[in-house]
């Protein structure tokens, strides 16, 4: 792989808890004194969250899609709907 | 990865729904709130079922029912904990809900493969073999480097928008 990536990969190992304590403690270090460096962490970091939101919303949209299928069979919205009545 | 299945999720549904939405009634919500609350409930057990985290004391119902009334309750602004599952991952405000989404739609537009891809390696916990399999690549090997090659794309399209901070 090209150096950036092996960058993103030793990242992931950090930001995943998965380095030993002095890996870990060199790239604490490096993100110290390397701006450049603790930008590509911290955007890397909000990666991570925005895949994990990218993919709860595709999960929403699947129940969205199957609570609309149930509520199309008549006895079970009939059921629901004698709930709220 | 073990994962819930459609037919699992509707079996769920036609088994714990409607205790849900009682529930929601007897405490003066809506359907549109029990199914909200009921969503998210789902959602903390699929993502526990795929980590191999879910630990049932009781049945899946039970469960589903306790976690929707916590869901619903915060809803509704009350300072209910949820389990450590369902924590940092979406944007709490407004605002910041916004912002992803509109980070998410340039992302969509010129990388949808890349999402998905790593959707599955982070959020489904495929393993790398078989999303080589399900993405068309030659080997492991292959759709490793892609994988951190999507991360890249999304990591550089962030940092070129500053405004999606922690």
């Amino acid at each position: 792989m090209r150096s950036e990536l092996n960058e993103i990969q030793l990242t992931e190992r950090w930001l995943l808890h998965q380095l030993s304590e002095t890996e870990a403690a060199n790239l604490h270090a490096r993100c110290m004194v390397d701006e450049a460096f603790a930008e590509n962490v911290e955007a890397q970091r909000n990666a991570y969250r925005l895949i994990r939101h990218y993919a709860r919303a595709r999960e929403r949209r699947r129940l969205e899609t199957i609570y609309r299928q149930l509520m199309q069979e008549g006895d079970f919205a009939q059921h629901l709907h004698s709930i709220f009545t | 990865m073990s994962t819930v299945t459609e037919d699992a999720i509707i079996q769920l549904y036609r088994n714990s729904f409607p205790a849900i939405a009682r529930m929601v009634r007897q405490k003066g919500g809506t359907l549109e709130e029990a199914k909200d609350a009921f969503h998210d409930a789902l959602l903390i057990y699929m993502e526990k079922e795929k980590t191999g985290r879910l630990s049932l004391q009781s049945s899946p119902k039970a469960y589903l029912l306790g976690i929707a009334r916590i869901c619903w309750l915060r809803a509704r602004g009350a300072t209910a904990s949820l389990p450590a599952a369902f924590d940092i991952a979406e944007p709490e405000d407004a605002d910041q809900e916004e912002i992803a989404q509109s980070l998410q739609s340039s992302l969509i537009n010129s990388g949808k493969k890349c999402l998905e891809l790593l959707k599955a390696f982070y959020y489904d916990h495929c393993s790398i073999q078989d999303i080589a399999g399900r993405f068309g690549f030659n080997g492991a090997r292959s759709a490793s480097v892609q994988k951190y090659k999507c991360l890249e794309k999304v990591r550089n399209h962030l940092k070129t928008q500053n405004s999606y901070a922690q």
